[in-house]
């Protein structure tokens, strides 16, 4: 029983991170449908930056994305002003290829300054744990979970408490709907990429302590994100939220009771059966409008 | 006066509108007819700013709308029901009527204060406020995206196919929803695909066929124009005391 408890805490505290990692995708893909293969790379660009910083000043990596995640922002502003925005209003499918491109820069220039080897940031609490009723928690996955609900959570209250987050929203689900209300799409749309690149600064850093990584690691992070975003429903944050803790409990369940191996086949395994039942994801909503059209 | 003046537009393949002068009077009801892909719809694109104008101007009272875009012409009060779904289907009635006032988003007792006459003059809002927008059947989108527009009480309301897909119910609903604005003192700028319910919903008729203005005429005579009957009404006009078209719709030169 204790096991199963242990297994189901763990996957819930994976689950948090997945969902603060997939939830800029959705939100970039939802506001501009841009499907930014680039995501991962960036995650793990910021996770570099992060090792580093720690490597040479001992700084805590987590709390490192204070400092990462406003930088991200204005990196993921200048991106979509200067590159993305020249894609405006072409299929997702050409973002795919720009993103893709960039990522590929990423990776080069990773490999080229940082070098092609595993890197793992590891502060001083990375091998202890919180016993809490006979339960270990590892403080690494605590403290990175904490800070992905935290962001989460502000996330969650400037998009639904904000005119800004309306104004994201309402992009999201009719551009020219927007535009007649007054709502200004282009400068919506660098505000949405720059919020969601603005997640990898914090999903980078705790990335850095709890796995380690390599420039090429992004293509194993984009598949993990682009399934739960899928699973979840293509825009939809709750999607995010709820296909990310699926993911968290089959890899930890399946790992605790079959074996390590078969854990991320599990999770495909559940993208496939419920695509077969709902081709929209699970939170991807039909409307009595979508029916009607 | 809104005043329309030798404006080209189009989409890439080529102008949509030839050279495009119309007058639309302050406080009347205008109507554009004419048949599929004489540029009614762009008119109203046009006049709101979702679509710039290659040449020519479009005036409102004095001030240049061509060169402000959607922000600025919805600041001049000039606001648009597009033809296509324009509402936001996940969001409720409420945050889709309260985004209407996005403009006077700063004003929070104003913006209040216009979503409760707004939520008074159309019933729908209140009872639904917390549905969402996708649930609702054509007619009620089509008073819910009244319903938003009426949040910066605009001096001018664009209106494009506003009896499209509803049943005859909706469609008196809104007929009525749009004369008590324009008695309320807006100018309604509409464009119909049903003729006979346009002009006799409008106060003054446009004919529009390639792009440019074929006829203008106060609606009622347009009705009874026998050459606007026969080609959009389905036959003869019902009026035979009706003036000819010569003397009374008037034909616009070099057109």
């Amino acid at each position: 029983m204790t096991q199963l408890v242990q297994a189901l805490v763990l996957g819930l505290l994976i689950g948090g991170v997945y969902a603060l990692m997939a939830s800029g995708l959705t939100l970039i893909f939802g506001v501009m449908n841009i499907i930014n293969v680039a995501h991962g790379a960036l995650l793990i660009l910021v996770a570099f930056i992060t090792w580093k910083i720690w490597s040479l000043s001992g700084i805590d990596p987590i709390l490192l994305s204070v400092v990462m995640t406003p930088l991200m922002f204005g990196f993921g502003w200048l991106l979509y002003k200067g590159v993305l925005s020249r894609i405006s209003g072409s299929s997702p499918g050409m973002s795919v290829l720009l993103t893709f491109g960039i990522a590929i820069t990423i990776e080069g220039v990773l490999n080229v300054t940082a070098g092609n080897r595993f890197r793992s940031a590891t502060p001083s609490y990375f091998s202890q744990s919180f016993r809490v009723l006979g339960i270990s928690l590892p403080k690494a996955q605590v403290f990175g979970c904490l800070a992905a609900v935290l962001v989460l959570g502000l996330l969650f209250v400037v998009l639904s408490k904000t005119w800004t987050g309306r104004a994201i929203r309402a992009t999201a689900q009719n551009a020219s709907g927007a535009a007649l209300v007054g709502i200004q799409s282009a400068g919506v749309a660098a505000l949405a990429f720059a919020i969601g690149t603005a997640t990898t600064g914090v999903g980078g850093s705790i990335l850095s302590v709890l796995y380690p990584f390599f420039p090429a690691s992004h293509y194993d992070w984009i598949s993990r994100l682009l399934g739960i975003i899928v699973l979840g429903g293509m825009g939809s944050l709750a999607g995010a939220l709820v296909g990310a803790l699926i993911l968290g409990l089959a890899e930890t369940l399946t790992a605790t009771y079959v074996s390590l191996q078969w854990s991320t086949l599990i999770f495909y395994a559940v993208i496939m059966l419920v695509l077969l039942f709902r081709p929209q994801g699970l939170f991807g909503s039909r409307l009595r409008q979508d029916v009607m059209a | 006066m809104l005043t329309i003046s030798g404006v080209f537009a189009g989409y890439g393949g080529g102008d949509v509108l030839q050279g495009l002068d119309l007058e639309v009077p302050t406080g009347a009801i205008t109507c554009i007819v004419g048949p599929n892909g004489a540029g009614k719809s762009t008119v109203l694109r046009v006049v709101s700013g979702l679509l710039k104008p290659r040449l020519g101007t479009i005036d409102l009272d004095g001030t240049r709308l061509d060169q402000l875009g959607t922000a600025g012409v919805l600041g001049k009060g000039v606001a648009q029901v597009p033809q296509s779904q324009a509402l936001f289907p996940q969001m409720s009635i409420r945050e889709n009527v309260l985004l209407g006032g996005y403009t006077l988003r700063r004003d929070k007792q104003l913006l209040a204060k216009r979503y409760d006459r707004v939520a008074e003059l159309i019933p729908i809002v209140a009872e639904r406020s917390h549905d969402k927008a996708g649930n609702l059947s054509g007619g009620q989108r089509r008073m819910v995206e009244i319903a938003r527009c009426l949040m910066v009480e605009p001096s001018v309301l664009l209106l494009d196919e506003p009896s499209l897909g509803l049943d005859p119910m909706s469609l008196t609903g809104v007929s009525q929803l749009v004369k008590d604005a324009n008695a309320g003192g807006t100018t309604v700028l509409l464009v119909e695909q049903n003729v006979r319910l346009g002009l006799s919903m409008a106060t003054h008729g446009v004919v529009l066929e390639g792009g440019r203005v074929r006829l203008e005429a106060p609606a009622a005579e347009l009705m009874a124009n026998p050459e606007v009957a026969e080609l959009y009404l389905g036959g003869a006009s019902h009026d035979s005391k009706a003036p000819r078209p010569a003397e009374s719709a008037h034909p616009v030169p070099g057109r």
